[in-house]
């Protein structure tokens, strides 16, 4: 954990989201999917960011991007500017080494946090299942690896399923052997709930949800940012924010 | 730099070699800033709150955004004096600041509790009383003869503190009571008061539809407790210790100036956790010609 002045060195739109690219050699290494960085941007309490991608076009450039909406403070950055970051924090997704056939559950929204995982890995099949209110608002899948397998599912039905994420992740999460969901959270309980009916006897960690309150302090000092779990309250900041998702309550 | 006694009429004494340390409730346990901030350049770290038990705090939501700060409500989240012991005595032993460890009297039965599990520690070089806000609720205290009640169970905490207690006991009032609190504080046995605790407010909370009510962080926590500091100096002879609103040596100046002789940083630290390093080496000229 450092606190370092990174360089914005790109910025630029991309779909629904703006890509904000940060050069920062002292935090890329141990930067990794579902952990975060917080962001002074201005405003009282830092930001989370979460890495969309964690490719380094020329070692030592430690250099990584985030993804926001708009409306994000991040997104208002300019290339040169600096930004202060504290990081990398909190517990990533895992992945067991004997994963084969990897599920990502997303929606639009909490999309950037699981693009890291969109890599493919040599052995392993990878599927996404993103859902959307409607199709003017989707991530340009182009965008994505070429061999990760898409389902979409829009609210609308102006693409793809008409319906949820929660019509289409039973067969998923029967295909799978290991799942990471970013999504809201209110929808945790009804995927936490297909994962039992699913998964039975093999259910422990199968699915890894991301869940990201307000994070204060961001080193598990103030005990703002807490989860309800099985047995008790957890920090988001240093236990999560990725957690099993049958823990969460 | 000249050092600061906190407690002159202790027989252990609580020196610090800077004026300067992160406030109660926004340090965590002493440990979860790790390598951001070195220790070695602020005068003391205070550490907490504990309780005698472990609390597993407030439900969420806890924090709350406001213009200019945050709401923060956590219910005294913590492990438990106990735990707290087993798990980070043998590193704040080696820590190179002097621990003072905030202790949550809710009750005279609690604040003894913890400060005898305490006592004697050689790595604790200090216990910092947090006291009740509104003991009995905000009703009792309007109501007029609930004032006094109140008083005297702030009294019967900080008592029960000092006799269980062997370290030097600093008592950290509550914002909106400080001045009524101070004497009877000194009184008791405090050796040294901090002034004084983040005040409390109620935000609505627009996700969960319902309202929050919490401490107060933020800059513009400072001219509340600077006026309360004001007062209190007026009223009792013992080291000050001014809290409240702090992301500044300037800030922290104007407490020094109001009669404060330390100073506590509290919500700064989450936003820049090297603002505590930064005041206290912009500190260092002035306190040093005063």
């Amino acid at each position: 954990m450092v606190q370092t002045d990174a360089l914005v060195t790109d910025v630029e739109e991309s779909g629904p989201f703006v890509r904000v690219s940060l050069a920062a050699p002292d935090l890329h290494p141990a930067l990794a999917p579902g952990r975060f960085v917080l962001a002074d941007l201005g405003g009282y309490l830092r930001k989370p960011l979460f890495p969309a991608s964690l490719e380094t076009p020329s070692p030592g450039d430690g250099e990584f991007d985030v993804l926001v909406l708009p409306s994000h403070p991040a997104a208002a950055l300019q290339p040169g500017a600096r930004v202060d970051l504290i990081g990398p924090l909190g517990q990533g997704f895992r992945i067991p080494e004997t994963t084969r056939r990897l599920l990502l559950v997303a929606s639009m929204a909490h999309l950037p946090a699981l693009l890291p995982l969109t890599n493919q890995e040599p052995g392993l099949s990878t599927a996404l299942l993103l859902s959307v209110a409607t199709a003017t608002e989707l991530y340009p899948v182009q965008m994505l690896p070429p061999a990760l397998e898409v389902h979409i599912v829009a609210a609308d039905g102006s693409i793809g399923h008409r319906g949820s994420i929660l019509d289409l992740f039973p067969d998923l999460a029967r295909w799978a052997d290991c799942a990471c969901i970013s999504a809201e959270p209110a929808i945790y309980p009804a995927l936490a709930g297909i994962v039992r009916e699913v998964r039975i006897g093999s259910t422990h960690h199968f699915a890894q949800a991301l869940i990201a309150p307000p994070m204060v302090c961001g080193v598990g000092a103030c005990y703002g940012c807490a989860v309800p779990v099985t047995g008790g309250i957890k920090r988001a900041c240093t236990d999560g924010p990725v957690f099993d998702l049958l823990e969460l309550r | 730099m000249t050092a600061i006694e906190l407690a002159p009429e202790h027989k252990i004494g609580l020196t610090l070699s800077n004026p300067v340390m992160p406030a109660a409730g926004c340090f965590g346990l002493g440990m979860e800033y790790g390598r951001l901030i070195e220790v070695e350049a602020i005068g003391a770290i205070v550490v907490g709150p504990v309780t005698a038990a472990p609390r597993q705090g407030a439900a969420p939501p806890r924090t709350l955004s406001i213009p200019g700060g945050v709401l923060l409500h956590t219910g005294l989240a913590n492990p438990g004096v106990t735990a707290v012991v087993r798990r980070y005595g043998r590193a704040l032993a080696h820590c190179t600041a002097p621990v003072i460890v905030h202790v949550a009297g809710t009750s005279p039965d609690e604040a003894a509790s913890c400060c005898q599990r305490l006592a004697g520690i050689e790595a604790i070089a200090g216990i910092e009383l947090g006291l009740p806000d509104t003991p009995g609720g905000l009703d009792r205290v309007e109501s007029g003869s609930g004032l006094s009640d109140f008083l005297n169970d702030a009294v019967a905490i900080i008592q029960a503190a000092r006799v269980a207690a062997s370290q030097p006991l600093i008592v950290r009032l509550p914002m909106v009571y400080a001045d009524l609190l101070c004497e009877a504080a000194v009184e008791s046995g405090a050796d040294a008061l901090t002034v004084a605790a983040p005040p409390r407010g109620t935000a609505w909370h627009e996700p969960t539809r319902q309202f929050i009510t919490g401490r107060l962080y933020g800059p513009f926590v400072l001219p509340l407790a600077l006026r309360i500091l004001h007062r209190v100096a007026k009223l009792v002879p013992v080291p000050l210790i001014g809290c409240g609103g702090i992301h500044s040596a300037e800030d922290s100046q104007a407490f020094l100036r109001a009669g404060a002789v330390a100073v506590q940083v509290g919500g700064a630290i989450w936003h820049d956790p090297a603002c505590l390093i930064h005041i206290a080496c912009d500190l260092a000229p002035e306190a040093s010609s005063d």
